[in-house]
C-alpha cells in the first residue's frame, strides 16, 4: 500500500517532472534556432552545460535580504508545480492523486504561486526584484479569475471537480472543440503563472531579469528548473482538461497524455519565442477589459451547453 | 477507530504548525512576514480539514487565503508608512488590552471545547462531500450565501471604483482639475495666483 498509495507517485511526479523540465529546455533551445537566434553548439547538452555552469557559481547576496524567504521561495514554487502534476492523471488508473477536488487544488496552486513569485521578489531587498514582484501580483489576481472561470467551464459538462472526471467526460468530443475560447484563454493563464514570453512582466529583461535580477548560483538554477517544471506541470492540467488527457486510439494512455502534454508545450514555446513582451500597463487593462469577459462568455457558452 | 495511525501523527503536527506559525505573526517585525505566517498557519488548518474529510473546504481554503493574504500585505504596505513592509516596526500595541482579551478568549473557547457536548454522528463513507456542499449552498441556505455574494460584489465594485486611475475629474496621472463654476470658466475652488509669475495671459 506505502509503495502503491506513496512511492511510485512521487517517483512518477518527480520523473515527469525532471524529464519534461529537461525538453522544455531543449525546445526552446530548438525553437530559437529554428527562428534564426543564436543558439549553443548542441540543444541536448546546452541546457545541462548551463545547469552545472550555474551550480559552480557562488550565490549572490544583497544587503539584508530575508534569508529564508529567499532561499525557500524558488523551492516552494518547484514544489507547488510538483503538486499541480500530481492530480494529472495519466490514465484511468494512473493517477499519483485522486482528489475529488483537484481541479480547485489546481487553482489553488495558481494562487499560492502568486505569493511564491511575490516572495522572490520582495525577499531580496532590491529594487528591481520588488517591481517585479508588485508586477506579478497586480496581474496574478486577474491570471487566477480567468483560470477559475474557465476550469468551472470544464467541470460543468464533467459534473465533477475531479480531472479523471473531466477527462472521462471528453470520451464523445474534447473540451479543446466543445468550449472553442478555453484552450486559448488556458493557455494565456498558463503563459502568465510562469512569467513567460509575452507574459514575463516579473522576471522580465526590462527590469534586469525582475525577481531574479539578484540571484545567481545555485538558487537561480532552482528557480529556472522550477519555472520549467511549472510550465510541464500546467501543460498536464491543458492536456488534461481540454485535450482528452489519456483518451485517443492505438497508443496507451499514458502515451497519448505525455505527447499531448508536449504538444502544449511546444505551442507555449512558440508563442514564447514569437510574440513581443506586453506592456504591463497594457497587459493589465488587456487581462481586465478583454480576457476575462471573455472566460465569462466561455462559462455561459459551456452552461447552456450542459442544458442543452 | 477505523483510521490509520498516520492520520493522528499528521493531525498531531499540523497542529503544531498552525499554533506556532501562528504565534510567530506577532513575533514578527514585518507586515509582510507576518501576513503569510499567517497564511502557514491556515495551510495547516486546511490540511487539517482535508484530514476530517471536508475536501471541498479543505482546499478552497488554500486559495482562499492565498489571494486573500496577499492582498491583505499589498494593503497593509500601501497604507502603512512602511515602503515595501521590509523596514523593521513594532508589530503589537495596546499590550495590557490585547493580553486580556487574548486570554478572555483562550478561557471562553478551552470551555467550549472542554464543557460542550459535541454531537457524535459518523457520517456514511460514501458521502460526496462537493455535492451535499452543493445542495446546502443552493438548498435551503441560498438567501443567506447569495445576500453575501452580492455585499461581497459591491464591496468589490467599491474598491475598484475607488482605487481606479480614472478619477471624476480626469485621469489621475494627469492631475485632477475640478470644473469651473461657469462653463468654461477657471477651475473651481483653486488658489488665486499673482498676475506677476502666472504667465497666463496667452495672446495667440
Amino acid at each position: 500500500m506505502i509503495v502503491s498509495e506513496l512511492i511510485l507517485p512521487v517517483l512518477l511526479v518527480t520523473f515527469v517532472l525532471v524529464l519534461g523540465a529537461y525538453l522544455v529546455a531543449v525546445l526552446d533551445e530548438a525553437i530559437a534556432g529554428a527562428l534564426g537566434m543564436p543558439r549553443a553548439t548542441s540543444v541536448w547538452t546546452a541546457p545541462l552545460t548551463q545547469g552545472a555552469w550555474l551550480l559552480t557559481q557562488q550565490a549572490n547576496a544583497t544587503e539584508a535580504p530575508d534569508w529564508r524567504a529567499w532561499r525557500l521561495a524558488p523551492a516552494l514554487y518547484l514544489a507547488l508545480a510538483a503538486i499541480g502534476l500530481a492530480v494529472v492523471p495519466f490514465s484511468p488508473t494512473l493517477i499519483p492523486t485522486d482528489l475529488v477536488t483537484s481541479v480547485v487544488l489546481w487553482g489553488s496552486v495558481e494562487a499560492l504561486a502568486t505569493v511564491v513569485i511575490f516572495l522572490h521578489g520582495w525577499s531580496a531587498n532590491t529594487l528591481l526584484a520588488l517591481i517585479g514582484a508588485y508586477r506579478y501580483v497586480a496581474l496574478g489576481l486577474s491570471y487566477i479569475l480567468i483560470s477559475m472561470f474557465v476550469l468551472i467551464g470544464v467541470a460543468l459538462p464533467a459534473e465533477s471537480l475531479q480531472f479523471s472526471q473531466v477527462v472521462a467526460s471528453q470520451e464523445g468530443l474534447w473540451n479543446v472543440i466543445r468550449q472553442p475560447l478555453g484552450l486559448p484563454l488556458f493557455l494565456i493563464v498558463g503563459l502568465g503563472m510562469t512569467f513567460w514570453g509575452p507574459l514575463n512582466l516579473a522576471d522580465s529583461r526590462d527590469l534586469a531579469g525582475g525577481t531574479a535580477s539578484a540571484v545567481s548560483g545555485p538558487p537561480r538554477l532552482v528557480w529556472n528548473l522550477a519555472r520549467a517544471a511549472m510550465l510541464v506541470a500546467f501543460s498536464g492540467a491543458a492536456a488534461s482538461a481540454f485535450l482528452g488527457g489519456w483518451l485517443g486510439p492505438w497508443l496507451p494512455g499514458p502515451v497519448w497524455m505525455l505527447l499531448k502534454m508536449l504538444a502544449v508545450l511546444a505551442v507555449l514555446l512558440l508563442i514564447g519565442r514569437l510574440v513581443p513582451r506586453v506592456q504591463p500597463e497594457r497587459c493589465v487593462t488587456l487581462m481586465w477589459v478583454v480576457f476575462l469577459p471573455l472566460s465569462f462568455v466561455d462559462l455561459i457558452w459551456a452552461g447552456v451547453e450542459a442544458l442543452l | 477507530m477505523d483510521y490509520p495511525l498516520i492520520v493522528d501523527v499528521f493531525f498531531v503536527l499540523l497542529a503544531i504548525l498552525a499554533v506556532v506559525s501562528g504565534w510567530r505573526v506577532f513575533c514578527t517585525d514585518s507586515m509582510v512576514r507576518a501576513s503569510f505566517f499567517l497564511l502557514v498557519s491556515f495551510i495547516a488548518v486546511g490540511v487539517i480539514m482535508i484530514l476530517l474529510a471536508a475536501e471541498y473546504l479543505g482546499v478552497a481554503m488554500f486559495f482562499m487565503m492565498a489571494v486573500e493574504m496577499m492582498v491583505m500585505a499589498i494593503f497593509m504596505v500601501m497604507f502603512m508608512m512602511n515602503p515595501a513592509g521590509l523596514n523593521p516596526m513594532m508589530m503589537v500595541h495596546q499590550h495590557k488590552f490585547s493580553i486580556a482579551a487574548g486570554a478572555a478568549v483562550f478561557v471562553v473557547l478551552a470551555a467550549v471545547a472542554l464543557l460542550a457536548e459535541f454531537p457524535d454522528t459518523p457520517l456514511p463513507g460514501d458521502l460526496d462531500p462537493v455535492k451535499s456542499l452543493g445542495n446546502e449552498l443552493l438548498g435551503d441556505s441560498m438567501l443567506i450565501f447569495e445576500s453575501a455574494g452580492i455585499v461581497l460584489l459591491t464591496t468589490m465594485i467599491g474598491v475598484v471604483v475607488l482605487s481606479s486611475h480614472r478619477g471624476r475629474y480626469g485621469a489621475a496621472e494627469e492631475g485632477s482639475m475640478p470644473p469651473g463654476l461657469v462653463p468654461g470658466g477657471d477651475p473651481a475652488g483653486m488658489p488665486e495666483e499673482n498676475d506677476e509669475g502666472g504667465g497666463h495671459h496667452h495672446c495667440h
